[in-house]
């Protein structure tokens, strides 16, 4: 909210941040790298100012589909790479995996 | 083995239950299954080697410099024609979300256009979101991987993310931004 509506109609904005506060800090919220205090702030903001929100779902929707392209690790090669590991571990020489 | 500061078993308690992030790391620092094996491969040799003098705090941080290291090392002793070339990677992952297209409906066009925008990011910026939004590192492990302050993995992601929602923003897939 800009300040010259919150002293226009002289009311705290949502969550007792401005948009461009929550701006700067809204990728570290969407992340979990905030405490929880700022976090509960922002999320206030957010459930009140329909701009904001949105902006967030954007950003919420950019890290969903790039989650999704997560590779899966063949579990064959994990296994290899763990027996390998565990091979070096008992002081063995390890076979290549 | 001989004891570490942690004791025995170190490297079992330590190492091995990091060996799939190490390959998710592996695979988007190499681009190629088999290399990403050998890194990985090379780094667990490494992390033996040195487990003696590890802590035993942060053992993913610490796997992950010696991963980086590793990977470094052995691009020195590559041929340059066999390092990796970024307009390969973006070409490969336009080529993925074009193969997206061929699935209708609006989400999977957004989804297109994430990819398309990730993969016209320079360098510096796509690495940084590949390994925090698509590996899922955090951002301290992103900057061991990267071996830059965690304010720069901060303020790339936050480019980065900001260039693909703009390009969102461009094809109409998201709200003009008021921030």
């Amino acid at each position: 909210m800009k300040t010259w509506m919150m002293k226009l109609f002289g009311r705290r904005p949502p969550g007792g941040m401005s948009c461009h506060q929550v701006g700067e800090v809204l990728q570290q919220y969407l992340d979990g790298h905030i405490d929880a205090d700022r976090a509960r702030r922002i999320e206030e903001h957010l459930e009140e100012c329909r701009r904001c929100g949105m902006e967030a779902d954007t950003y919420e929707r950019i890290k969903a589909t790039l989650a999704a392209r997560r590779p899966e690790v063949p579990a064959e090669s994990v296994d290899r790479l763990r027996e390998f590991g565990e091979r070096l571990a008992r002081g063995e020489e390890p076979t290549p995996p | 083995m001989s004891e570490s500061v942690e004791g025995d078993g170190a490297f079992e308690r330590h190492v091995l239950p990091e060996i799939e992030v190490l390959l998710r790391v592996a695979n988007s620092l190499t681009r190629n299954h088999a290399e990403a094996e050998d890194l990985v491969q090379d780094t667990l040799v490494r992390a033996y080697r040195a487990i003696d003098g590890f802590d035993g705090r942060h053992p993913r941080a610490w796997l992950l410099t010696i991963l980086r290291n590793t990977h470094i090392n052995r691009n020195r002793r590559r041929r340059p024609e066999l390092l990796r070339d970024p307009d390969a990677v973006e070409g490969r992952m336009i080529s993925d979300a074009s193969d997206e297209r061929t699935d209708a409906g609006i989400d999977d066009e957004i989804d297109v256009e994430i990819v398309r925008a990730l993969g016209s990011l320079d360098d510096p910026f796509r690495r940084v979101v590949e390994l925090v939004d698509i590996d899922g590192l955090t951002y301290a492990e992103a900057a061991e991987v990267l071996d830059v302050p965690v304010g720069t993995v901060m303020s790339r992601l936050h480019r980065a993310r900001s260039r693909i929602r703009d390009r969102l923003d461009e094809v109409g897939f998201a709200p003009r931004s008021h921030m």
